[in-house]
């Protein structure tokens, strides 16, 4: 698949005159021009413009009598451009740029190994590097192409002045070196592009809206006008082949008052499922104005609703769902009800499920997702190493903390006082050597407890290579008169207590 | 059943499911394919009328009365042990006013956490969102935010009655018919500046409301050296030999 992707060849036409004309007619009277050769034109930014060649090309028989007709048909438009193919965007952008010989820091347009230029009636005006010869192409010119400062600064520095020679580094190496930023320039240089040309997204506006006229007091008034609505709203996508992964509800009061709110959706929610969601929203809107007020007659809605506007969000191919017939990897219907009517009450992200991931404290070692929406968990929890699907960041999580976990992690650290016997604060070196016995202990401002006894200091240094992440502290294990255990930390020089066992 | 209908569904086959789908469909209603897609223990669990606990706790509680609540004592591991069996075995559990949950000692303890729903902030209105919550899950933690008014109580356990769940408060809930507490705690593994936690041994009291609950005690490993519940033995004086045995199943003393 990849392999295939990487041999779609790309057709770019920059036109370095276009913005100076008539402003910004330019691009647009560019992308406009050809319209009339692709559908799938993307524009590169104000000057250039990309689309795949393949079709194309096989339609007005090979490349070179393609970008003849391209120069064409934009000679008449007045637009002075320069056609390149290649295999992958940046390789076509390049062989563009070089078609006029104007490339940065430019080898000169002729001479180029794996290129044809063409010359007389197309007037050097258009450079197709052969299918395969990307690299070969590439391997010439500057890493400064790159347009990445910092590679730019540094990759010259390490004796690698051209594409050729980064592209000559095993893969791996230039990746664990450089980060993912080097690995994504490496496949630059190797005439790979990163991925593969998308056509511009549908710009149509999808959403529906009602207004009300006078302003509705009755509620299932607007239920019943959502469930319209949201039947056009289907209909719509439906005819675009597309689908929405949530929908949003949007409530205007005539008083003021707005209440907008994200449903999942998923394509899988009839017009009827929606206006559902849209009347738990109005009673989920009026009872928190309840509470808000603290009276039984709130003014909140008073005047009703002037506007009810249903607007799908994130839109997707609509290529259907299969769902699992067995077991339990279906939320059942009788939860995912129930989860919905508090997501009403309370909120979207008020109602979560923990997914295990990974870490080494405690507060990592579990995500919380909103219901309804799934993800994966950033690090994988404590696995055996090796590569596997959805692996990212394999366990084992050295220094984690060995079984059993604490009962109860503080979402927020409570601030703690640890003193020895003799009542001074028990610092820990940087050398992790506790300073003396803790003796007692205070949670926040409350009273001192006697502590009978404690394991630690056990230093923990995290992403020390990231100063805005970094953390380092000292933890410890306390366990106090009244039978609980805690675990505590020192982090910079103030104790805090993180969660607690049993 | 109309006679047309029961003779085509005597003579079966492929035949009749093509010829006579419409009179088979009102004669007798195809069976349900969400209920199928549950798992059979799920469907066993529904038809029980207590939900199973975890053998070591057997002896204390033999599993949680549906539409009854339990209060259990103070919010700890206690609760998420009380939840881990029904949780294991299918039932779905909320929790409710508990920001601070330990999800990997749950899971340790067996709470199937792909079987969780979390309300960490309730809000003033969490009797409703109790309400709302025991009408899909088997089984609500709630740690109830303020004291409710013994009228909010006497409505709260009339709406577990009707939806045969089971509220597991963490606190005090004046009237529940079953109480647990732990009463005394003893941290093993854990030394004066050596060792880590290891286990717990918590002495676990249940009373009862009325004759029907006499009052019993045990100890329990909670939580053991792998952060299960498992039944420990009595208490022991702090000697050589004794804090050897005192420590958690599965770990070998090294002494």
């Amino acid at each position: 698949m990849r392999g295939e992707r990487a041999r779609d060849r790309v057709l770019v036409v920059w036109c370095p005159d276009s913005p100076g004309e008539e402003g910004s007619a330019g691009p647009r009277a560019l992308a406009a021009a050809l319209a009339e050769f692709s559908p799938r034109v993307t524009a590169l930014d104000p000057q250039a413009c990309a689309f795949p060649a393949r079709g194309p090309a096989r339609y007005f028989g090979g490349e070179e009598a393609l970008a003849g007709k391209i120069l064409e048909a934009l000679a008449a438009r007045d637009l002075s451009c320069r056609v390149g193919v290649a295999d992958g965007r940046f390789a076509a952008e390049l062989a563009a740029r070089a078609a006029r010989g104007e490339a940065a820091g430019q080898p000169g347009s002729r001479g180029h190994p794996g290129a044809q230029v063409w010359p007389g009636s197309l007037g050097q005006r258009v450079t197709i590097v052969l299918p395969g010869e990307s690299a070969t192409f590439l391997a010439r010119y500057p890493v400064s192409v790159l347009d990445d400062p910092v590679l730019a600064d540094l990759l010259p520095r390490l004796g690698l002045h051209t594409l050729g020679d980064f592209a000559a580094l095993p893969p791996a190496d230039a990746a664990s070196r450089f980060g993912p930023r080097g690995a994504l320039a490496h496949r630059l240089a190797r005439g790979l592009d990163p991925r593969p040309l998308v056509p511009s997204p549908p710009a149509a506006d999808l959403s529906v809206s009602q207004e009300f006229d006078p302003p509705e007091p009755q509620a299932e008034v607007v239920v019943f006008a959502a469930k319209a609505l949201a039947g056009q709203m289907h209909a719509a996508l439906a005819a675009r082949g597309l689908a929405c992964v949530r929908v949003r509800a949007r409530v205007v009061f005539s008083g003021g008052g707005e209440s907008s709110r994200t449903w999942r959706h998923d394509g899988l929610l009839s017009a009827l499922a929606v206006a559902e969601r849209v009347r738990w929203q109005l009673s989920g809107w009026s009872t928190q104005k309840l509470i808000q007020n603290g009276s039984p007659a709130p003014d909140a809605q008073a005047g009703g609703i002037s506007l009810l506007r249903l607007e799908p969000e994130q839109l997707v191919r609509a290529t259907g769902r299969q769902l699992g017939l067995w077991g339990d990897s279906v939320v059942s219907d009788r939860v995912a009800r129930v989860a919905l009517r508090a997501q009403a009450m309370l909120g979207h992200d008020a109602v979560t499920r923990p997914v295990l991931s990974g870490g080494r404290n405690p507060s990592d070692q579990v995500a919380f997702l909103p219901f309804g929406e799934s993800g994966e968990p950033r690090f994988s929890p404590d696995l055996p190493p090796g590569p596997g699907p959805g692996r990212l960041l394999p366990g084992p999580w050295p220094g984690r903390l060995p079984p059993p976990a604490p009962a109860t992690v503080y979402p927020a650290p409570i601030p703690a006082t640890v003193s020895d016997a003799s009542g001074a604060p028990v610092t820990v070196s940087g050398r992790a050597v506790a300073s003396a016995s803790p003796a007692f202990l205070a949670e926040g401002d409350g009273p001192l407890m006697s502590v009978t006894g404690w394991a630690g200091p056990w230093p923990v240094t995290e992403r020390w290579w990231d100063p805005a992440r970094a953390t380092r502290k000292a933890r410890f294990q306390l366990v106090t008169e009244d039978g609980r255990a805690w675990l505590a930390a020192v982090q910079g020089s103030r104790w805090l207590i993180e969660a607690a066992y049993g | 059943m109309s006679a047309g209908a029961r003779q085509i569904m005597a003579r079966g086959g492929m035949e009749a499911q093509t010829a006579g789908l419409t009179a088979r469909s009102v004669a007798c209603p195809a069976p349900d394919l969400r209920e199928l897609r549950e798992l059979p223990v799920q469907r066993e669990l529904r038809n029980l009328g207590e939900l199973p606990v975890l053998p070591a706790l057997r002896e204390l509680i033999p599993g949680l009365a549906r539409g009854s609540v339990l209060a259990a004592g103070e919010w700890g591991l206690l609760c998420l042990a009380l939840a881990a069996e029904a949780s294991a075995a299918g039932a779905w559990c909320a929790v409710v006013g508990a920001p601070g949950l330990g999800v990997v000692a749950a899971a340790e303890v067996g709470l199937n956490a792909d079987r969780m729903l979390l309300v960490p902030e309730p809000g003033p209105n969490w009797p409703q969102l109790v309400a709302v919550l025991l009408d899909g899950c088997e089984l609500v933690i709630l740690r109830p935010p303020a004291q409710p008014s013994a009228q909010m109580r006497r409505r709260i356990e009339a709406l577990v009655r009707r939806s045969g769940g089971v509220l597991l408060v963490a606190g005090d809930w004046e009237g529940a018919p079953v109480r647990l507490a732990v009463a005394d705690r003893e941290w093993a593994g854990i030394g004066d500046g050596h060792g880590r936690l290891r286990g717990c041994r918590a002495r676990v009291v249940v009373t009862g409301r009325g004759a029907a609950v006499r009052p019993r005690e045990r100890w329990l490993w909670l939580p053991a050296a792998d952060g299960s519940v498992s039944a420990a033995a009595g208490p022991v004086s702090v000697s050589g030999e004794a804090s050897a045995r005192a420590l958690p199943p599965g770990m070998r003393s090294t002494g």
